[in-house]
């Protein structure tokens, strides 16, 4: 009996958080510096900072195939080989085996690419960093798309800055609306070409470039050396995991944050299948979860649940918790669930070849690029489709890979290979996509992964306006690096991308202004079930062009204090 | 999530340069599901003796190492082994059957690279056809038979791989750059006469 007790009680917190990815991370430091006992649930692997990242520091001649992935690595990893990068053999590590984590592609392709382990894919985003303008809350009730958002810039305005004093965002400040500044750490540089090129377009387009804005110490500050982080080296190696902590991670910076309040537990291995509701109580009393080497089934009870598993696995919890008040899936009375996935659509863009500047050359290997703020439909720019995109890109000097293509072989072939070749710049669009209803996921009656829990099943497709979109994404970058003076230029619109290659998935459950058209809340609590909170990429009612980790971030930060005032005033 | 820009343009950045497309084809699975053979793939002696010939003359040693000495003939069979499939074998296979025929070892020095300026040229326009045969496949036109006949040529995944071993190796590195694994700072430079690359 007392056994029975005791292990409740060791079961029992005050929060739980389900994932430690980068808004799990920042539900635990937020909820443990306010003085909650908190376990966060991760249903990977641990992976320790530094000394996990057992990629980092290696040579290219470590890696056998020299960081290519193998056939059977390219079986078995088949959506991540659609990335080009995520199978190689410096990731691999970080994402997980597709085939033994199957997913239903039952209409259009999905690329649905995870990271199960402790920091989730914090460790592996590409750290661009991003506020949303005014009009990107805006857009879908003027548009008349989707819902509309309940919340404005100005509820999370302050948050993004709170965030971003402790995250460490690298920037240039340059007074747009359209890309609202962050509190920046000093900008990166940029290269000799990239200046002119930033200079042509403000004198020949009117439109501003910037360096892109990224989560990456420049120059640490006290809040940042606290936690054992350091500068970033410029060795634009960060998907293997960063042992200087130079890039922002849940391992680098808000697991350690909530680590040293002691009041923090984190357990691994666990596989998050369902959220408990309590039917008299009409909230969630715990959640249930198997663990993922023994399979083994236990149960962990709080006041407080943050779902912070990444868009679909949040969402997929939420579908797999039914009850007899919700027999479709927890809080979705409105039918919302797992509808209008977004991301951002990639692979339209151009490349050309820059004449000279051939003595400007670059010492380090920067972790960025440059960034072309949204213009389309902005402003009085119409265009014959809604929303709009930005640019990502730059320019670099060839390596010995133009070799490859390249007539010639012998001692003055390898000779000039050892040298610096000419300068190429690129930009690729990131688009806004629409919310869909249609765009959505379901549990599959049938399939049944390792843990016994249902296969999600996958219907995903462009429409119109991503596709006209595209094509604008593609003349555009093309007409850019013309009007800079750039030669060769080859613009490129590729057809056969599918959503999920941003890795931004969004929506799912949908943040709205009531439970008859959404799942959570302007707080992200789910409408009626008051203690559970929805912070992560599942929450967004629409997804902006920008990178999106950092409204996640601000959403988490925001949601948590509203989170504890509320069980202070004991409303949960 | 990560800087993502175009998936093809990354990955060819990793890699130090610009790969061929249909090379990135060749490494990527297109759809789920799709079933890849695990195809045996072992040389002979004297075959093995002629890639190493071949790898030589693309990158011979001079005051540095050489494709020899970098290790880069035995990676050439291990990646073929490993990273490619029945049509890359078939082409690469073909290729040194064609060198053999050609009695490319007993000839002398001139001789061979005679031959492999030749083979230079003659590849040019079968590339042209290997991008005119994926083409039909991205539009789903005879999959089957195409993938299972063309392969990327035999040199250039001779040359492919022998730049990629080469480049990627200690000695390789040590020879033709200055390796910076840990620059620690960013920064615009002028270049200097004669400046070898940074390899990071």
């Amino acid at each position: 009996m007392n056994l029975n007790i005791d292990a409740i009680k060791s079961q029992t917190f005050d929060a739980i958080v389900v994932g430690s990815g980068i808004s799990g991370g920042w539900a635990a430091k937020e909820l443990t510096e306010k003085g909650l006992k908190v376990a966060v649930l991760e249903r990977g692997r641990e992976i320790k900072h530094i000394e996990g990242y057992e990629t980092a520091l290696k040579n290219p001649w470590d890696f056998i195939h020299r960081g290519r992935p193998d056939n059977i690595a390219a079986e078995e990893y088949w959506a991540g080989m659609r990335t080009g990068y995520t199978a190689n053999e410096e990731h691999r590590y970080l994402f997980e085996n597709d085939k033994q984590n199957p997913y239903i592609e039952k209409k259009g392709g999905f690329d649905w690419l995870r990271a199960y382990h402790t920091g989730g894919k914090s460790l592996l985003w590409g750290r661009q960093t991003y506020r949303w303008n005014k009009s990107d809350f805006e857009a879908n009730a003027k548009d008349g798309i989707g819902t509309d958002w309940p919340i404005r810039y100005d509820d999370l305005a302050p948050w993004y800055a709170y965030v971003e004093k402790f995250a460490g965002i690298s920037g240039q400040a340059e007074g747009l609306e359209v890309l609202p500044d962050s509190d920046f750490l000093p900008a990166m540089t940029m290269t000799a070409p990239e200046i002119h090129f930033k200079n042509e377009m403000n004198k020949k387009l009117g439109r501003p470039v910037t360096v892109g804005r990224v989560a990456h110490l420049t120059k640490p500050g006290p809040q940042h050396t606290a936690v054992g982080r350091g500068s970033c080296q410029y060795r634009n190696k960060c998907m293997r995991g960063c042992p200087y902590g130079g890039y922002f991670s849940s391992l680098s910076a808000t697991l350690p944050a909530a680590m040293r309040t002691n009041r923090l537990t984190m357990i691994h291995n666990a596989i998050v299948s369902e959220i408990i509701y309590d039917e008299a109580g009409q909230k969630a009393k715990g959640v249930r979860v198997i663990d993922q080497n023994t399979l083994a089934v236990k149960e962990y009870y709080a006041k407080i649940i943050f779902v912070n598993a990444g868009a679909i696995g949040s969402t997929s919890i939420l579908m797999n918790s039914k009850s007899s008040r919700y027999q479709n899936g927890l809080g979705n009375d409105s039918d919302q669930l797992g509808r209008n996935i977004m991301d951002h659509h990639l692979g339209a863009g151009a490349s050309a070849t820059v004449e000279g500047f051939e003595d400007d050359y670059m010492f380090g290997s920067r972790p960025n690029g440059l960034y072309i703020p949204r213009y389309r439909n902005w402003g009085k720019d119409k265009r014959g489709y809604s929303r709009g995109f930005g640019y990502q890109g730059g320019a670099s000097r060839e390596g010995w890979g133009r070799g490859v293509g390249a007539e010639g072989f012998g001692a003055n072939f390898k000779e000039s290979l050892s040298h610096p070749g000419r300068w190429n710049v690129s930009f690729g669009g990131f688009g806004e996509i629409l919310p869909n209803p249609d765009n959505r996921f379901v549990l599959s009656q049938t399939a049944k992964d390792k843990w016994g829990l249902p296969v999600l099943e996958f219907e995903t497709s462009f429409g119109p306006n991503e596709l006209k979109m595209r094509e604008d994404m593609m003349n555009d970058a093309a007409e850019m690096l013309e009007a800079a003076g750039f030669k060769n230029i080859n613009a490129y619109n590729k057809s056969d991308t599918h959503i999920g290659l941003g890795i931004h998935e969004m929506g799912t459950a949908r943040m709205g202004t009531s439970v008859k058209n959404s799942i959570v809340n302007k707080h992200n609590q789910i409408h009626e079930v008051k203690n559970v909170f929805m912070t992560d990429g599942a929450a967004m009612a629409s997804a902006s062009c920008v990178n999106p980790s950092l409204t996640y971030m601000a959403m988490t930060a925001r949601a948590a204090e509203f989170a504890v005032s509320e069980l202070k005033k004991k409303n949960l | 999530m990560l800087n993502r820009r175009e998936a093809v343009s990354r990955i060819a950045m990793m890699l130090g340069g610009t790969l061929s497309a249909p090379t990135l084809f060749a490494m990527q699975t297109k759809e789920a599901g799709q079933k890849l053979t695990a195809d045996a793939f072992v040389l002979s002696q004297s075959q093995k003796q002629i890639v190493a010939a071949v790898a030589e003359h693309i990158i011979p040693k001079t005051d540095t190492a050489g494709a020899i000495e970098a290790g880069v003939p035995a990676f050439i069979e291990l990646m073929l082994a490993d990273c490619y499939h029945k049509p890359e074998h078939n082409s690469f296979l073909k290729g040194l059957a064609d060198l053999e025929k050609a009695k490319f070892l007993s000839q002398n020095h001139d001789g061979q690279v005679a031959v492999l300026t030749l083979l230079e040229s003659n590849t040019k326009e079968l590339m042209k056809g290997y991008q005119l045969s994926k083409v039909k496949v991205g539009d789903n036109l005879d999959k089957e038979a195409s993938a299972s006949n063309l392969g990327l040529p035999f040199w250039r995944l001779m040359k492919e791989l022998t730049l990629l071993g080469y480049y990627t190796s200690e000695k390789g590195i040590a020879g033709a750059f200055i390796y910076e694994p840990i620059p620690g700072k960013f920064e615009a430079i002028k270049i200097k006469p004669g400046q070898k690359s940074y390899q990071y």
